[in-house]
């Protein structure tokens, strides 16, 4: 049995291994060849054409502004967001989850849209207002510009911030800052001695992944940067292989390089950052309740901040979508509008042969690729928290290794790979790039489904008479269910919004939604893209539901036996 | 159902190190008692348990359970332990959180296909017999530890099993309900006359709740006795000092009478109850239980087992004092009455009781 369970461990860290391994190698070898189709004698000229270009310094420091600039925006947001609800008596407390959770199933790029919608100077809702309004001549506001970039790329990474420090603050024990009041420390004194140092790990652990986020982020960048003439590395990577007479993707796998080595060790960063905070949260005491602060009469403006908070980030990207889709030009709602409303962009959308296999493939890629990701994830949480072997450890590291790499950077990676087999051009490329890409968003949710089965819960049934199969359907697929539910919904949305990968992945025929959203919004054809949008955020929003009822339905089967004989055993007593 | 064990042994690698969690274990348990597996953590105990339940394969050796050999290196048997037909309690008691308390109890029934209407009688009945009756539909999460605990045994009584096995099955409750669950444990099974196997490291448990005791240490039985045997009558050090709180005091046998035994040590002559197998010059412990010392207020009586000394140390615990008086260079720790109007730094006489004073072979 113990050389079965090795050699299941060995053939996943060979799968795994092939996934996220492989890119890499082929993206080093890649950047030091001379051209794709052949690799040609090693070389250097890449790395010298392309970090020697007088525009390289530039794109560097927007990229630094970019992501420092998203992080600080989405940190305190984020830390104001987790305070009100962890130590205030706000009212309307669900709203937090709903801000933490539902903004990952809107699609980055139509967010990034919608705000583009609403501030561009030509003819964004806001600024056509307020120039109607106050009678200007110039448009008092400008997206396409780094300040812009940042506001909706902190907007975009509040949510990971947000459930990076909500639990920090909810660990952390009232009675340190109490301790400290007690010495006779001002408030002041207090927050600026106690409370943040205390924090301090989990603050920097969420800047430095809405860094990584940023620096992978090509939605922001290439539908509010570009137009703007505002490059950073993600959109540098995407010119040199998508745009211009010559594609060099030697020059790209280059500049990746330096992408991948930064994403990569603040990833280290993060890790040693939470190892840290664990060990801040595990001196608090167990079982006790923050006091919970007072806010008196400023509980309703505070409330109203994050009520307007949750519009922006969740009703009004849809909003401004459906609206868009609706009304043939950029005008501001009024009467006029709603009287010239009509579905034109919807039929010419509908009947756009090119949309219609983008919807197909993306579906195609959301429910087949996430099914075969979340069986992979499976068997690969079982060996790391089950079988646990010496080799388990490396298995981990690897299924979670392509969390560092930026897409886009992993996708050129690919696309080395790729090209030299059968697989280049079809959908079977992005499917593999995606399942080796987002592997972590199956395999976290699986592991906490596999930790919770504590041995025990098996083997009691083994003890009361179950066979291994009895027990597997009794007790093991049960309680699995809500993991694999999960892991199905993070993989399925990521898929249908898949961007980053599929830009450079996707070939013609090979259209997924996001890439056709990104096309109509490079050729301003605003009312086709809110229409796609639409349908996208619509299928997104299909399939987490379907696979919650799934799993709802799935997990009170197994229970409807026990409740059969339950409504016997009442009904002779009611005789 | 009786329960024979035969040289037992099973080793572990673990970290690089070599860990014998049996060694040669014989060990006959009796039909229809309680049976306690007693000893510090990492002992084997539990392994011990394991591989009677079947979870654990043993390296060698033969397990005996009434008249079927469910484990034998030598014949190549290994019966898996859902066709073994006994049942466990768990330490973390296993209630599976996605069943109703109904479901979880029903299972082993379940497993053997019994009629629906079989099934209901039986887990009502049962439920009621361990005090959870009308708990059917309650979610398994939503009970308190000792109702889980409740539960546990119901589902572990539920199918009649020939044995139970019991993992430590208190150590997850606090101290008044673990003792408060411990008397019903004793009554439940008193009552059912059923082979109950129990682990656990707790002394008191051991004591109060089993007919035989036996103690391990690094994979090996030590000791097999009654409660009392094992607790005033040990041949082991280690099992004396392990059982209780204990003064040992190294010395020589000097001469061995019809019914007592003298021993000559640090402190003087100690005249002990008799001991087999002890000849005069043997090196010996003799061992005194703090509750067998006197303690008395006047020094300098005279007589055998009376030994002065001063108070190094009195602490109140409640129902008396606990003290250390140093005699001579030894150290003895002792109960005081509280009653007695002693002191920090007093000189004070003590008395062994002659038939507490018990000669361990070291």
């Amino acid at each position: 049995m113990q050389r079965k369970s090795t050699t299941l461990t060995l053939g996943l860290i060979v799968i795994v291994g092939l996934l996220t391994v492989c890119p890499v190698v082929m993206l080093i070898v890649g950047s030091f060849s001379q051209g794709l189709g052949s690799f040609g004698t090693f070389t250097l000229e890449k790395y010298i054409q392309s970090y020697t270009d007088p525009a390289f310094a530039e794109i560097i420091l927007n990229t630094v502004i970019f992501t420092l600039g998203s992080a600080i925006v989405a940190t305190l947001l984020a830390l104001f967001l987790a305070y009100l609800n962890t130590r205030t008596n706000i009212p309307f407390k669900f709203l937090f989850g709903v801000i933490s959770i539902i903004p990952m199933m809107i699609p980055h790029i139509l967010f990034a849209v919608s705000w583009l919608l609403l501030l561009n100077p030509s003819n964004g809702l806001i600024n056509l207002f307020l120039k109607d309004v106050f009678n200007l001549t110039h448009s008092p506001f400008n997206i396409y510009t780094l300040p812009g970039m940042i506001l909706v790329e902190g907007l975009l990474d509040l949510p990971i911030a947000y459930l990076i420090l909500a639990p920090a603050l909810a660990a952390f024990d009232v009675s340190m800052e109490e301790s400290s009041k007690v010495c006779g420390a001002s408030n002041l004194r207090t927050l600026a001695r106690v409370t943040l140092p205390i924090l301090r790990p989990a603050i920097l652990a969420s800047i430095t992944l809405v860094i990584v986020r940023s620096l992978a982020s090509f939605a922001v960048p290439s539908v509010i940067g570009m137009p703007g003439r505002i490059y950073v590395l993600s959109t540098h990577i995407y010119r040199i292989i998508a745009t211009g007479f010559a594609t060099d993707y030697g020059m790209a796998a280059a500049v990746g390089m330096s992408a991948l080595a930064a994403s990569t060790i603040l990833i280290y960063l993060y890790r040693y950052l939470t190892a840290e905070g664990d060990r801040y949260v595990t001196i608090s005491s167990r079982g006790y309740r923050p006091t919970v602060i007072d806010l008196k009469k400023a509980k309703y403006p505070f409330f109203v901040v994050v009520a307007i908070l949750s519009f922006i980030l969740i009703v009004l990207p849809v909003l401004v979508l459906l609206y868009t889709s609706l009304v043939p030009y950029s005008m501001v709602p009024s009467a006029r509008a709603f009287s010239m409303m009509s579905l034109r962009h919807w039929t010419e959308v509908l009947g756009d042969p090119i949309s219609i296999l983008s919807v197909k493939n993306s579906m195609f890629l959301g429910i087949f690729g996430a099914t075969l990701g979340v069986i992979l994830s499976i068997f690969v949480c079982y060996a790391i928290v089950k079988v646990r072997t010496a080799a388990s450890g490396l298995l981990e590291s690897l299924s979670f290794l392509s969390f560092s790499f930026p897409g886009i950077v992993i996708g050129v990676g690919f696309m080395w790979l790729f090209v030299r087999t059968p697989l280049y051009a079809t959908i079977w490329a992005l499917l593999i790039g995606y399942i080796a890409t987002y592997l972590p968003y199956g395999i976290r949710p699986l592991t906490s489904a596999f930790v919770q089965i504590h041995a025990h819960l098996e083997e009691s049934s083994r003890v009361c008479g179950g066979g291994t199969l009895y027990t597997l359907r009794r007790i093991v697929i049960p309680l699995l269910i809500p993991g694999i539910v999960s892991a199905w919904i993070l993989m399925a949305t990521m898929f249908v919004r898949e961007l980053t990968l599929s830009v450079v992945l996707s070939r013609p025929g090979t259209e997924v939604l996001a890439v056709q959203v990104l096309r109509f919004a490079e050729d301003g054809l605003w009312g086709k893209l809110s229409a796609l949008g639409i349908i996208m955020i619509f299928i997104s929003t299909t399939l987490v539901i379907l696979a919650s009822l799934t799993g709802a339905k799935l997990t009170k089967v197994k229970t409807v036996g026990g409740e059969e004989t339950q409504k016997k055993l009442q009904e002779p007593s009611v005789k | 159902m009786d329960i024979h064990i035969t040289k037992l042994n099973k080793t572990y690698f673990s970290e690089g190190r070599r860990i014998e969690a049996l060694f040669d274990v014989n060990l006959a348990i009796p039909a229809n008692e309680i049976f306690t597996l007693l000893g510090p953590s990492g002992c084997g105990k539990t392994t011990l348990l394991r591989s009677i339940v079947g979870l654990e394969m043993p390296d060698e050796g033969e397990i005996q359970i009434g008249d079927e050999i469910v484990f034998s290196t030598r014949k190549g048997i290994f019966v898996p332990p859902e066709k073994r037909g006994l049942s466990m309690v768990f330490q973390s008691y296993a209630i599976w959180p996605h069943m109703n308390v109904f479901d979880n109890v029903a299972y082993p029934l379940q497993t053997q296909k019994k009629p629906k209407e079989e099934i209901r009688d039986r887990v009502k009945n049962t439920l009621e017999f361990v005090q959870l009756g009308g708990f059917e539909n309650r979610p398994a999460t939503k009970l308190s530890g000792g109702q889980q605990q409740r539960v546990a045994l119901a589902r572990a009584l539920v199918a009649q099993p020939k044995v139970i096995l019991f993992d430590e099955p208190l150590s997850n409750l606090d101290a008044k309900l673990r003792e408060e669950t411990r008397k019903e444990l004793r009554e439940f099974l008193t009552t059912l006359r059923i082979t109950a196997v129990y682990v656990t490291h707790d002394r008191i448990e051991a004591l109060s709740l089993s007919d035989t005791v036996a103690v391990m240490k690094e994979g090996r039985i030590v000791e097999i006795g009654t409660p009392k045997q094992i607790y005033f009558d040990s041949d082991r050090r280690f099992v004396a000092d392990f059982i209780g709180r204990a003064n040992l005091v190294e010395g020589s046998a000097a001469k061995v009478e019809a019914d007592r035994t003298i021993v000559n040590t640090a402190l003087g002559d100690i005249v002990c109850s008799k001991k087999k197998d002890v000849s005069p010059g043997d090196a010996v412990v003799v061992c005194v239980r703090p509750e067998f010392i006197e303690v008395m207020e006047k020094t300098g009586g005279e007589g055998p087992n009376i030994f002065n000394g001063h108070i190094d140390s009195l602490i109140f615990v409640g129902d008396a004092y606990e003290g250390e008086i140093r005699v001579g260079d030894t150290v003895l720790i002792v109960r005081v009455e509280p009653t007695l109007d002693v002191h920090q730094g007093d000189e004070v006489a003590l008395r062994f009781d002659p038939d507490h004073c018990s000669i361990l072979l070291k």
